[in-house]
Parts: structure tokens; sequence; C-alpha cells
């Protein structure tokens, strides 16, 4: 009803004066612009406060030496700050992982595009999806309970946190990304190609390892670096399960040798480290390098998706990134390489006889492919494919059935509801629950509106150019920045810089711009869902820019932006490393009264209490359950909203 | 028919889901002819040709029913091999779907999967093979080019010397020059004709001065039916359905 005079009065104002509505069109315009470059904005902020804290450790013991540098023993007497040792660790941790994830997901990627029926796939999708979901710490504490202590028990250590554990839990932590961006690669590989080689008489298996894989092999490549990059900005479950000793292991493939990352590093030593102090800039410095290393490699993937995703649209004719040769070379390299690790690593740990077991086999298989037929060659081999995707369903299982089965116990009214006593092994989580939803809620609000406007300005109000080029690019690097640098940051420039002290608004605003790509990049996806003759029929009918998105674009887009506003909430109910600094105490009796106030928060709450507070298993599992549950009741939600809108829009 | 025949279906019908899209066809194939399919877009002939080779097996959903034997053996018996079917049935497509390898990894693609590992044989199979389908000499300096650097036409007959590499019985072509320009059309219904001496060719074509130029059978197609099957200059020439006639007397579609 009220909308009328209004409309009316808008003709007034169109027949007034062009002038103003073009001003308005322009502040407008120019509004979204600064939202938009706010990424980049930040991203020079991070490693310019980064660099600012880092630089006296480089000016003082000078780059090479801090790089190289093979000790790191920055309390000692005579403080030692080389991150060599560090860097050795993270490498080796990320290989294992990789060894570990890459078989298994390309394996579990290929039985969902090539070989699940549809129902079978509607399973282990959303199984996949949950597997993303599951906070970091939480994977943690299962690692630290249920991983160390089975590595302890069979390999007979005395602990069982070691470059092992690491290397398994991050291989888990990086199967998601690994297989569904492969499973994209292999989904996009044209049609003709299967039709072409199985018209020739090749079996389903042949058609798969000689056509359609090696077609895919850039994504492949590409889910792979991203899910190292994955892995090496990984920080609290790593933290959790590595031993943290800053040596390198003796001999080089002993991997049951504790281990420490850079990631480790920043998060066991920024906590108690004394401002302005070397080892304070040391720990930046660490960081730095950590940043150089995570953005190199998800930029070198984006740059192999971006250019696959230009060549599918200009296929046919279009030379592959990769030639045929290279790509090759490249599958004999990668087959040659997990051949030799596979069989250091067996020979390092396992029992003799497991070893010589796995060199028989490997060189039966070697000698007796040749006399196998065809069919039995693809009866092992999707046998193997069919294994892989059953192991990854049932690491799921493992790890959700033990945190529900330990936990349901400790769910009472209580628990909900009342502080902790006796550093949370008596009462409740009340005041943690709230601090989360506190810090999530802060947070959205905070990077909704800039995400958003991001969006739109590069969807509605830029052609492709120059100037999408670096927003994007600051994205994508923003995108890639490991949180504990999120959490560096956010110490160094809220925290101290600005002044604001150990507070909920320090952790709002660092969770925000961390969750900030995420919103960027689904409201742009819906965005450019809404199809091009919408937005030709309202300025067809003389509607300013900014009404058109206003008023015929944004609505349909909604329930695509609110989706990916809800799956950033859960994200960021999960992390610990970017609140760990700026935002968190471990106990509160009380809840906050201001922004200015520091919280409670479950992530940081299990993380004490698994590796601080001795004796309070059933709390602890509580505590994880609740937070696993919080975070995939937002992610369920999402998902809710995203098929019901779907079907809404199908009919 | 008078000739042997190589295939012959009886009563064959097959169903996406719902949509009956071949109705109670019965047909000869002759063995070392040419057999033209046509008929206006959407009236089964390409799915009538991909059940040839059983790559109708792909799709979710597809019903088959009826008989189609080759050489007198029932290709969908549980004793045929649909691997060893689709090696003595070839086909080329519509669309060139080179694969993303050089010219040479293409050809020798499908005697390798077929167990030729030895260098000189895949050698000389690639040899031949680009002769026959007469691309040998525009490639023989680049054999390890990506073949994606190809022409279209040249890429078709790719595909066509890729197809004869596995030495089929035979070839099944879907439109093959329907993405092509004119010369490119001239060269391959050229070695179309050359093909005949040693395979039996089944082509589908809605152009239909192609039918009359390559072929020596031709069966017309409609809405799911084989209307009329028979000599190609009877089916031209004395047309015995309204409906053939109309067609080819350019009437509809
Ligand atoms: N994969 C499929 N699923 C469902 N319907 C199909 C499929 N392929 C073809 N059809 C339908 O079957 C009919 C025959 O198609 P097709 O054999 O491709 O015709 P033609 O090659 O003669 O143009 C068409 O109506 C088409 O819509
Ligand atoms: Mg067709």
């Amino acid at each position: 009803m009220k909308s009328v005079p209004e409309k009316q009065q808008d003709r007034t104002a169109t027949a007034g004066s062009a002038r103003q509505i073009r001003l308005r069109e322009q502040l407008t315009k120019a509004v979204f612009f600064c939202t938009a470059s706010f990424a980049v904005i930040v991203v020079a902020f991070i490693l310019l406060f980064l660099l600012r804290d880092g630089y006296p450790i480089f000016a003082a013991e000078g780059i090479l030496p801090f790089l190289l540098g093979p000790s790191w023993a920055p309390t000692a007497v005579e403080p030692q700050y080389g991150i060599f040792p560090l860097i050795a660790g993270t490498l080796l941790v990320t290989l294992g992982a990789m060894v570990f994830a890459v078989p298994l997901s390309i394996g579990c990627a290929i039985y969902i595009a090539e070989l699940a029926s549809p129902r079978v796939k509607s399973i282990l999708k959303p199984a996949i999806e949950l597997l993303a979901g599951i906070p970091s710490v939480v994977y943690g504490f299962f690692g630290l309970i249920v991983l160390t202590n089975f590595i302890r028990v069979t390999f007979d250590l005395p602990s069982g946190e070691t470059w092992l554990a690491a290397s398994v839990l991050l291989g888990i932590m990086a199967l998601p990304t690994i297989i569904s961006v492969s499973e994209d690669a292999i989904t996009a590989v044209p049609r003709e190609y299967r039709e072409g080689s199985l018209a020739i008489g090749a079996t389903r298996w042949q058609t798969i390892s000689q056509v359609i894989v090696p077609a895919a092999l850039s994504g492949i490549a590409a889910a792979i670096i991203l899910g190292i990059g994955r892995a090496v900005g990984e920080t609290m479950a790593v933290l959790m399960v590595a031993g943290n000793a800053a040596i390198i292991p003796e001999p080089i493939w002993n991997i049951l040798s504790p281990v420490r990352t850079l990631t480790g590093t920043l998060g066991i030593e920024m906590g108690e480290v004394a401002v302005g102090s070397d080892h304070y800039s040391a720990l930046f410095g660490v960081a730095v390098v950590l940043l150089v290393i995570t953005l190199i490699i998800n930029l070198s993937a984006v740059a192999i998706l971006r250019h696959l995703h230009e060549g599918r649209t200009a296929r046919p004719g279009k030379k592959p990134l990769i030639p045929s040769h290279i790509s090759d070379g490249i599958i004999t390299i990668v087959k040659a390489a997990f051949l030799v690790l596979l069989l250091i690593l067996l020979l390092a740990a396992t029992p003799w006889y497991v070893a010589v077991l796995i060199i028989t086999l490997a060189g039966a298989w070697y000698y007796g492919r040749d006399r196998l037929s065809r069919g039995q060659i693809e009866t092992i081999s999707f046998g193997l494919i069919v294994a892989s995707a059953i192991i990854v369903l049932a690491i799921l299982i493992i790890i959700l059935q033990d945190i529900i089965i330990n936990g349901l116990p400790a769910l009472s009214w209580e628990f909900l509801t009342q502080p902790p006593r006796d550093l949370g092994r008596e009462g409740g989580i009340f005041p943690a629950i709230v601090g989360t939803l506190y810090l999530v809620t802060g947070a959205i609000l905070i990077a909704l509106p800039l995400g958003v406007g991001a969006a739109i300005y590069l969807v509605e109000y830029t052609r492709e150019g120059r100037i999408t080029r670096i927003i994007r690019t600051g994205v994508d690097l923003l995108n890639g920045t490991p949180s504990i640098v999120f959490g560096l940051f956010g110490f160094a420039f809220i925290v101290l810089y600005l002044n604001a002290g150990v507070s909920m608004i320090a952790g709002q605003i660092t969770l925000a711009l961390m969750v900030l790509p995420t919103i960027i990049r689904t409201t742009e996806e819906s965005l450019k869902s809404i199809p091009q003759s919408l937005r030709e029929g309202s300025l067809a009918l003389g509607a300013t820019q900014w009404q058109t998105i206003s008023q015929v674009v944004i609505p349909p887009a909604v329930p695509g932006i609110v989706t990916g506003a809800i799956l950033s909430i859960g994200r960021a109910a999960g992390e610990t490393a970017p609140i760990m600094f700026t935002a968190v105490v471990f106990s509160q009796r009380f809840l906050p009264d201001s922004v200015y106030d520091p919280v409670m928060a479950l992530p940081y709450h299990l993380f004490i209490l698994a590796t601080n507070v001795p004796g309070s298993a059933t709390n602890k599992y509580g505590t994880a359950l609740v937070l696993l549950l919080l975070v995939v009741g937002f992610y369920a939600v999402a998902i809710l909203i995203r098929t019901h809108f779907q079907k809404k829009i199908r009919g | 028919m008078s000739e042997s025949a190589i295939i012959t279906t009886q009563d064959l019908n097959l169903w996406y889901g719902g949509k009956h899209a071949l109705q109670s066809v019965s047909m000869h194939i002759p063995k070392n002819r040419v057999t033209a399919l046509i008929g206006p877009s959407g009236c089964g002939k390409s799915t009538l040709l991909r059940c040839f080779n059983r790559l109708n097996d792909l799709i979710d959903h597809v019903k088959i029913t009826g008989e189609i034997t080759l050489d007198d053996e029932n290709i969908h018996d549980r004793k045929t091999d649909v691997v060893s079917l689709r090696k003595r049935v070839g086909m080329v497509f519509q669309k060139p779907n080179p694969f993303p390898k050089s010219i040479y990894d293409n050809i020798a693609f499908g005697p390798r999967v077929h167990g030729v590992r030895n260098k000189t044989d895949l050698d000389r199979i690639v040899e031949e093979s680009l002769k026959r389908a007469a691309l040998w000499d525009e490639v023989k300096d680049r054999l390890h080019d990506p073949a994606l650097a190809l022409s279209g036409g040249q890429q078709q007959r790719l595909c066509i010397a890729r197809t004869l590499a596995v030495e089929p019985e035979v070839i099944l072509m879907d439109e093959p020059c329907s993405a092509l320009d004119p010369i490119a059309t001239a060269k391959i219904e050229n070695l179309i004709d050359m093909l005949k001496e040693d395979y039996t060719v089944i082509i589908v074509t809605h152009n239909m001065q192609q039918a009359a130029r390559v072929s020596d059978y031709t069966g017309f197609m409609y809405l799911g039916k084989l209307i009329e099957c028979g000599k190609t200059v009877q089916i031209f020439e004395h047309p015995k359905e309204e409906l053939t006639e109309n067609y080819i007397t350019g009437r509809f579609g």
C-alpha cells in the first residue's frame, strides 16, 4: 500500500532532475567500489602488519639464516631463531598427508563421478560435505584421543603424537577438498571422449584410466594443490597431534618422530610471548613465511582452475593447458614418486613382514599384470576404487560415532545452561555457547554488507578487466590465507594497534575478514545465475541501474546469498585460530557486558579442555558434540534452503 | 534382400524412460555395402545406430526389446562381451571427438587397449590407418602434435583412422559431415566409397544428396518407425510409401 505514493514520488523525481539521479547512481557505484576494494586493502594490511612486526627479526638475523638456521629455540638462554626445522616439519607433514589423501581422494572421486549409482551418490556427496564441515579443533580432539592412542599402542611408543598422526589427520581433512574438486574435473570431461573410447572397444577402466583421468589431469592437479594448501595452513588439528618437537626426524623418513609445523609454532607460542620482543618478531617472521608459501600454493591452483574454466567455454580446438607429452611425463613421475615414497614409509614404519608382504604384492602386480586379462584388471581396479570410497565413508562414520557415543552422556540441561566449574571438568558450557553465537553474529553482521557489496560491484557494475582481476586476486589471496595468520593480524592490528584489547569485537572483525571471501564468492554465483534478460527487461523500461539491481536482481538472488551467509557462520563457529589471541578467555562465570569484553567460545574451550585439563573426558566429548551439532546444524540449514529454493525454481 | 546380411534387427523397440523412440524396427544390413539411414531429425536414426554397438547402455532408463544379431549372434546375449562387440562395430560421431592427446596417440589408443605393445607394430598400424583415412600426407610430419590442433575435417578423418586402427567389421557413422565444409565433406564421401571394399558402413545423414551419392541401400525412418528400406536407387526413384516420397521430394522435414 505504502509503495504507491513512493513510486509516484520517484517518477516526479525522474522527471525533475536527471542530473540528480545520475549523481545518485554514481554515488551508489562508488560505495560498492569501496566495498569491493576492501578485500584488497585487507590483504595489503595483513602483509603490511606482518612485515612491520616481523621486520626486526629479518634485520637482526638476516633472511637466509632465519630461513635456514638449524635450530628453533626462542626461550633458550641464548635464543636461536632458525626456522628450518619448522619448514621441514611443515613439508614432511604435508607430504605424508598427501601420500595418504591423494590415492584415496582420486579413487573416491572416480567412484562418485563414474561408477556410483545416483542413490549412492546422494549418500556420498553429503557425507563428504559433512567431512568438510567438521571443525578442525574437533578433528584435533579426535586425533588426540583416538588416533594418537591407536598409534602409540600399535607401534609400542611412549607417545603417539607423531608425524604419522599429524599426516593422517591432515590427510583426512584434505580429503573433501581434493575429492570435490577432482570430481568436478572428472565430471566435466566431455561425454564425447567417453563414447569415443568405448566405441573403439576400450573397457570402462581403460576409458577411465587412459582417456578420462588424463583429460581431467589439470583439474585433479589443482585439487591436489588446494589440498596441499589446506594442509599447510591448518593449525589446531596438527598442533594437537604432532608432538611439536622442533626437530628434523632422524632418520628423515622416521614417521614416528614428533615434528613441529610453522602453524603449530604460532599456535603454541603466540599466546605466551612478550609483545615487542625478538621472539615476538620471530613469530611474525614465521607468519610471513607461512603466508608466502600458502599464497603461492593457492594462487597456482586458482590459476589452473581459471584457465580450465575459460578453456571449457572456448572448446573445442583450444589446446590443453598441459601438452600431452608433458602430462604423460607428469603421470609417470607421480606414479614413480608414490611408489618410492610408499615403500620408504612402509619400510620405515611397519614391522618387516608387512613390508615384505607389500613388496611381494607389488612385484606380483608388476609382473602379473600383462598376464591378467583386461576384465581381471578392470575388476581389480574397480575393487580398489570402491574400497577407497568405503574407506572415506568409514572414516567419517568412525569419527562421528566416537564423538556422538561419548558425547551424548554429557548432554544435559545443566550442561547447556550452566557456567563451567573446576576448570571445566564440572558444570556446563553455557557461556561458551553464547560467546560463540555472539562472535559469529558479529562477524556476519560485519562481513555480509561488505561481501555482498563487493559481489554486486564485481557482477553488476564492471566488465571483466584489470580492476576486477586485481579485486579477484585479492579475494583469492584472502581465501588462501591460513586462519592462524588472521589470528596474528587481528592481534597485531586490532588488539594492539587499534588498542581494542582482547575483546569480542576484535574476534568478530577477525572472523569477518576470514569469511569475507566465501560470502563474496557465493553472492557472486547467485547474482550470475540471474538471467541477463531480467536485467535487460528492467533497463528497457527505463529503470536505473540501481533500481534494476535492488528490485529485479537481488530479490531472486537472496536465497543464494543467505545460503552463503549461513555456510560462513558455520565455518566461523568452528574456527579456533583466529580468535585464540584476539577474543577469548578460557573461563568466565558471566556473560560479557559489552563488545570490549573478552568471551568464551566453544572451539577454544574444547581446545583447552583437550590439551590442558586432564580427566574431564565426559565434558570434553560433550563440548565436542555440541560444537559439532552447532556447525553441522548451520550447514544443514544452508543446504535445506538451497534445495528448497532450487526445487521452487524448477517448478 | 538378396545379399548376405551382417546385421539384422527383428522387432526392435527402444524406450527412453516413457518415450518410445524406436518402434518395431526390423531390417537387414548387407555386408560390405554402404547403408544410409535418412529421416527428419528426432526420428530415431542416432538411437538405432547406437543400438548396433550398444552405446545406449550408457544412458540411464533405457529399455530395449527385440533382437539384434551380428553375424547371427544376438548382441544382447549374456555371452556377448560388449567390449569385443564394440571392437567389431566401430563408430564415428557427429562432432569430431579426438582425445586430447597427440595424433599418434589417438590412433594408437585402440590397438594399445587391445594389447598391442610393440612399437614397430604400432607405428605400422598408425601409418596404415592414416593412409586409409587419406590423412597420412597431411600429418606425417607432425604425428606428435596435439590432435586438437587439426582442422575440423582433419579431426573427423583422424577419428575415422582411429576407428580403422582396431580393424572393425562394421563402421557406424552418425552424420559425420554435418560439422564440416563442402570440401572436407567431399573428402569423407570419397573415403566412404573406398571403405566399403573392406568394411560394412552404416551412415546416418539428413542430407539426401549425400545418401544418394554414397550409399547402396537406404532406410527411411519417421517418428521412430522404419518406413521403408531397400536399394538406394529404388528408394529414391520408386519409393513404395507415400511418406518416403514426400520426404524425398522435400514436401516436409
Ligand atoms: N538420452 C535421451 N534421453 C531421452 N530421450 C532421447 C535421448 N536421446 C534421444 N532421445 C529422443 O529420442 C528421439 C530420437 O532421437 P535421435 O535418435 O537422436 O534422433 P535423430 O538422430 O534421428 O535426430 C528424439 O525424440 C529424442 O528427443
Ligand atoms: Mg542424430
